[in-house]
């Protein structure tokens, strides 16, 4: 899977958990960019990730992403 | 009360405890919450609609999913995260519960773990049914 596929991916979760069907997600997003991205639903989404990827993330991975490209970066890393 | 930390939890880990059900935690739970609807507050209403007597309030039953996850399973160490419920059948005073929790799924990266729940009656019949997610501190 290449990163555009998992960008797409990574929208469409986020576009079901924010319940926004309009929402535009680039390598840029960042939580301070959707309204309802709060601690919360940065658990809800990591853990949506790791199913929809089938990749299992530590502690360490997740506790410095600044945006969500570095997601991607994490992802695609898990999958290599 | 169990104090499990995240790295005492297994999947398949269950809990488990049981409850009878007062009159008077009808009553607390209406002061609290404010709900005077009658279905829950009046033996004649609830009768005239169908049922043996008053209903005991759904959410008072789904309340014990707090309890299920913060004393039980993980116990001290829970940050509830999410209840999803269901309302599958009346419950009335008198009725004695079975709260039993079953831990399907743990995530590492955010110290997360699912339960799926239910609560039996005294027939062992499903009254409520969720799925639980619940932080687990320290």
């Amino acid at each position: 899977m290449n990163r555009a596929e998992i960008l797409s991916q990574v929208t469409e979760i986020l576009r079901g958990i924010f319940d926004d069907e309009e929402l535009e997600v680039t390598d840029a997003t960042t939580a301070a960019d959707v309204e309802d991205w709060d601690s919360l639903e940065q658990i809800n989404i990591l853990v949506a990730m790791e199913k929809q990827f089938h990749v299992k993330f530590s502690v360490g991975d997740v506790e410095g992403l600044k945006d969500v490209g570095e997601m991607i970066d994490l992802i695609a890393s898990k999958m290599a | 009360m169990n104090s499990y930390k995240f790295e005492d939890i297994s999947v398949g880990m269950t809990g488990c405890f049981t409850v009878t059900v007062t009159d008077e935690m009808l009553t607390q739970f209406r002061e609290i919450s404010g709900d005077v609807n009658p279905l829950h507050n009046s033996e004649e209403f609830a009768k005239a609609r169908g049922y043996k007597s008053r209903v005991v309030f759904g959410m008072l039953c789904a309340s014990l999913y707090s309890t299920l996850a913060g004393v039980y399973l993980p116990g001290e160490n829970c940050l509830l995260h999410e209840v999803d419920t269901k309302f599958k059948k009346p419950v009335f005073v008198g009725d004695t519960l079975t709260i039993e929790g079953v831990v399907i799924e743990k995530s590492e990266a955010v110290r997360q773990i699912t339960l799926k729940a239910v609560i039996k009656n005294q027939t062992n019949e499903v009254v409520n049914k969720a799925t639980i997610k619940a932080g687990v501190l320290g």
